[in-house]
């Protein structure tokens, strides 16, 4: 018993179409390479050299477990007496993501099959819009959603290095709106809407820029490697600016610019299987803060201070739509894949923060993310949509449309 | 009775708001801020606070906190909490040290009521006057007791007031803590301490003033919790200004914070500083309350100006800061071009102090002080309370009290390299 719930958890069965034939011709295909005793240790099928999908999400299951657990444990049995907590957040955050992505990885890899590295896998777009929304309910107030201009040209060095520019223009499409809800306020006469005047607007404009180098490690790495999956060293220097214009009641509008600086941002992927991969990034962040006087439009420019720890993790998982032949026999005009990304991003920079009862004030938000590719056959560009949710002081919806652009030079893995 | 076809009406553009361009509001679907109560939203507690500083009495008084210089009795200020025990009883909490002021307005010409009133938090040492027809009464203070009972009454058109301020000599002292949490035993000790610095600081012609808390009041946001801190705090002979932080606040029903200790957004002014308590029990301020920085941040003719507040504003690499970050970016902004001498949080158990943050050419100097008796792990905790001395030129000078625990002999922690422990 213990084997077979085991073997359910690791194993990574034949893709769905693999098992119909097999199915339907009552011959059991031949096991993979790479089993030994157990069907849970094998390869992936179709998988060429070897990668053991089911021990390596337990792997990354456990791991993530330790330093989520660990870390909260540690947070908690150490106090704050460790003055530097904000590594074991970060441990927390991210331990969450790992664990959650493995038994998501596990549940995807049961119900969808884990099959080859697909050919056109999900990736950043060339050239796409995003819009974030989280709307407001509260008479009177406006909340318009940001609306966001990104670029992501590659440049591939080789067959497992690449480059990527990540740039970004964002801004809020309208003025935010808030009321001042002090009931001794209340004046029908003052309002634009209900009966609470208005007292806070602000507009935003911000930037993103950041270069993504991302290396291949050779694989396996060692000779009598356990074959888990290949993995990869990023670095990813950023910078992300914001600009608010904050006008407050009577007193009037300043200027404030808030900057992120992550000049030493490095990460790894672990590919999971040859459809999951795990990405964590975690570096030290630089924050400068420069404002104006009242209605002044000259900045008070700030040096950086030290800020709290930056990092990522993701867990993504290849979805093929049009991996199988029509049902009609008739050759498929495009090809579709898709990809479901879970992470957390611990910076509260944005402005969201995931809390829960009265743990507040300690964790960056959650994002949960479906992107699909859209290539018409033998087309060379591609187009992408995606929706997803951020998770923190509430949720916003997110939206991207973009377009797929040959790399600036050489092809991707 | 609305008909069918306008609640498919209705119904149809509260979908067509959900699911067209996100963020646009939908008049169709909004409602007034907290018209369904959520308290650990932020604005909700302003809404709270406000209105749990004026009470309508059942003989048809109407009674409002008032901003100190207030001479009409139009609007109120949220200074306070008022309550109601019994006819005629009333319970009136000032917020914190300095001068108050309390209107008493008939809402009849027929009203004739005499009210009970006991008024708490008010510093012994500060002149309390009713005005009376033709002149003002003095309500005496109990040696030792930030507590005083008067009589009043109230008939007519006639407004009356209850208005006091603490005269203040060149040198004072204020104390600051947060985070008491699951360890009201150990505040208790701090308590103890503090009567007797009082006494000590009192007799050297520098008195205490008022001991300033960052939040952090309770463990689980309840009432029993809040009630425990009662008397503990009237044993104190100087005021308490309190504001609420993220374990006071996140149980949603109800206002439990602001019904025990009224409100958590406020300034006072005593002797020569002003201090501005923000509630950022929630990881942020309330919008209504960023757009009222400049306000609470004004320091007028004193010479001091702190900020207090619970989530640290600049956390450093504690791990403990603001869900917001870019609020907690402004409100720097706005301590910075406040001038702000000094930013006081707590949140972090423990004692921090960060000399020189950079706001644009302006260096702010915060401390973390969440040294009230909260949990801080293994080893010999750090508790105690950060002693504030004014009035030697303009510098404020910050030093360390240590409280040690029950059981322990002798300081458990030693002078930070920028912040010293007190010599006495």
């Amino acid at each position: 018993m213990p084997t077979l719930v085991l073997g359910s958890v690791l194993g990574s069965p034949a893709p769905l179409h693999a098992r119909g034939r097999e199915a339907r011709s009552g011959v059991a295909a031949s096991k993979p390479a790479g089993c030994g005793r157990f069907d849970a240790l094998c390869c992936a099928p179709g998988v060429e050299p070897c990668v053991r999908p089911g021990p390596a999400r337990v792997l990354l299951l456990s791991l993530g477990a330790i330093a989520g657990a660990g870390a909260a444990g540690l947070l908690f049995a150490l106090g704050d007496r460790l003055s530097n907590g904000d590594a074991g957040t970060l441990l927390v955050g991210g331990g969450a993501v790992a664990g959650a992505g493995a038994l998501l990885g596990i549940l995807a890899a049961r119900t969808l099959g884990d099959g080859p590295t697909l050919e056109d896998r999900v990736r950043r777009e060339t050239l796409g819009l995003a819009m974030t929304g989280a709307g407001t309910r509260v008479l009177g107030e406006r909340s318009p959603p940001s609306m966001s201009l990104r670029v992501g040209p590659t440049l591939w060095l080789d067959a497992r290095s690449r480059l990527r520019l990540l740039g970004e223009v964002t801004g809020l499409l309208g003025a935010e709106r808030h009321v001042d809800p002090r009931p001794q306020l209340a004046d029908a006469g003052a309002a634009g809407s209900g009966t609470q005047p208005g007292t806070l607007a602000r507009r935003r404009l911000g930037f993103a820029l950041g270069l993504d180098f991302a290396v291949g490690l050779p694989y396996p790495v060692l000779r009598r490697s356990a074959r888990l999956g290949p993995t990869e060293l990023r670095y990813r220097p950023e910078v992300q600016y914001r600009r608010d214009w904050i006008t407050m009641g009577d007193a009037g509008t300043r200027i404030v610019e808030h900057t992120m600086l992550l000049p030493l941002l490095v990460g790894a992927r672990w590919h999971v299987s040859p459809r999951q991969r795990f990405t964590f990034y975690v570096g030290p962040r630089f924050d400068i803060i420069s404002y104006s006087s009242l209605d002044g439009r000259k900045l008070s420019r700030g040096k950086p201070n030290v800020a709290p720890i930056y990092g990522e993790a993701w867990y993504d998982i290849d979805v093929p739509l049009t991996e199988h032949p029509r049902r009609d026999g008739a050759t498929r005009r495009a090809k579709t894949t898709a990809m479901l990304s879970v992470g957390y991003v611990h910076s509260r920079f944005g402005g969201r923060g995931f809390n829960f009862g009265p743990v507040i004030g300690f964790l960056g938000p959650i994002h949960a993310e479906w992107t699909v590719r859209v290539r018409p056959v033998g087309a060379k560009a591609a187009a992408q949509f995606g929706a997803g949710v951020v998770i923190g002081n509430g949720y916003a919806v997110t939206g991207t449309v973009g377009a797929v652009l040959p790399s600036l030079r050489g092809r991707s893995r | 009775m609305m008909s069918r076809g306008s609640v498919d009406l209705w119904v149809s553009r509260c979908r067509l708001a959900l699911f067209t361009a996100a963020g646009a509001t939908s008049h169709a679907c909004a409602q007034p801020e907290c018209a369904s109560p959520d308290y650990a939203n932020p604005e909700c507690r302003v809404i709270a606070e406000n209105e749990l500083a004026r009470l309508l009495t059942g003989a048809g008084v109407e009674v409002r906190f008032q901003e100190p210089t207030a001479r009409t009795a139009a609007t109120w200020a949220a200074t306070g909490l008022a309550r109601e025990s019994a006819p005629g009883a009333l319970s009136l909490r000032v917020a914190g040290p300095g001068a108050f002021a309390v209107s008493f307005e008939p809402t009849r010409p027929d009203v004739d009521a005499s009210l009970e009133i006991t008024l708490d938090n008010v510093d012994p040492a500060a002149s309390v006057v009713v005005d009376e027809l033709g002149g003002e009464r003095e309500v005496p203070a109990v040696a030792g007791s930030t507590r005083r009972t008067v009589t009043l009454d109230v008939a007519g058109p006639a407004v009356r007031w209850i208005r006091g301020a603490r005269p203040c000599p060149p040198r004072y002292r204020l104390a600051v803590t947060a985070d008491i949490q699951t360890n009201p035993w150990q505040f208790e000790r701090i308590v103890d301490r503090l009567i007797a610095e009082a006494a000590d600081a009192e007799a050297a012609g520098e008195p205490l003033v008022g001991l300033v808390i960052a939040g952090d009041l309770s463990e689980a946001s309840r009432d029993d919790e809040f009630e425990t801190l009662a008397p503990i705090f009237a044993r104190l002979p100087f005021p308490v200004a309190v504001t609420a932080g993220n374990h006071d606040i996140y149980r949603p029903l109800h206002p439990q914070y602001n019904r025990n200790f009224g409100p958590g957004n406020y300034a006072f002014a005593v002797c020569d500083v002003h201090v501005a308590m923000l509630d950022s029990g929630s990881g942020t301020i309330a919008r209504s309350v960023q757009a009222r920085l400049p306000e609470l941040l004004d320091r007028g003719e004193r010479a001091h100006l702190l900020a207090v507040m619970h989530h640290p504003p600049y956390p450093g690499i504690t791990g403990s800061g603001w869900s917001r970050e870019d609020t907690a970016a402004q409100a720097l902004v706005e301590f910075a071009a406040a001038d702000v001498d000094l930013v006081l949080a707590g949140h972090n158990h423990a004692l921090h102090d960060f000399p020189s943050i950079d706001v644009g050419d302006a260096v702010l100097r915060e401390i973390i002080v969440g040294t009230g008796g909260a949990y801080q792990g293994v080893g010999v905790p750090r508790y105690g309370y950060l002693r504030l001395r004014f009035g030697d030129g303009d510098d404020i000078q910050p030093c360390f009290v240590e409280v040690e625990p029950a059981g322990l002999d002798g300081p458990a922690g030693e002078s930070l390299r920028t912040l010293e422990y007190c010599a006495d």
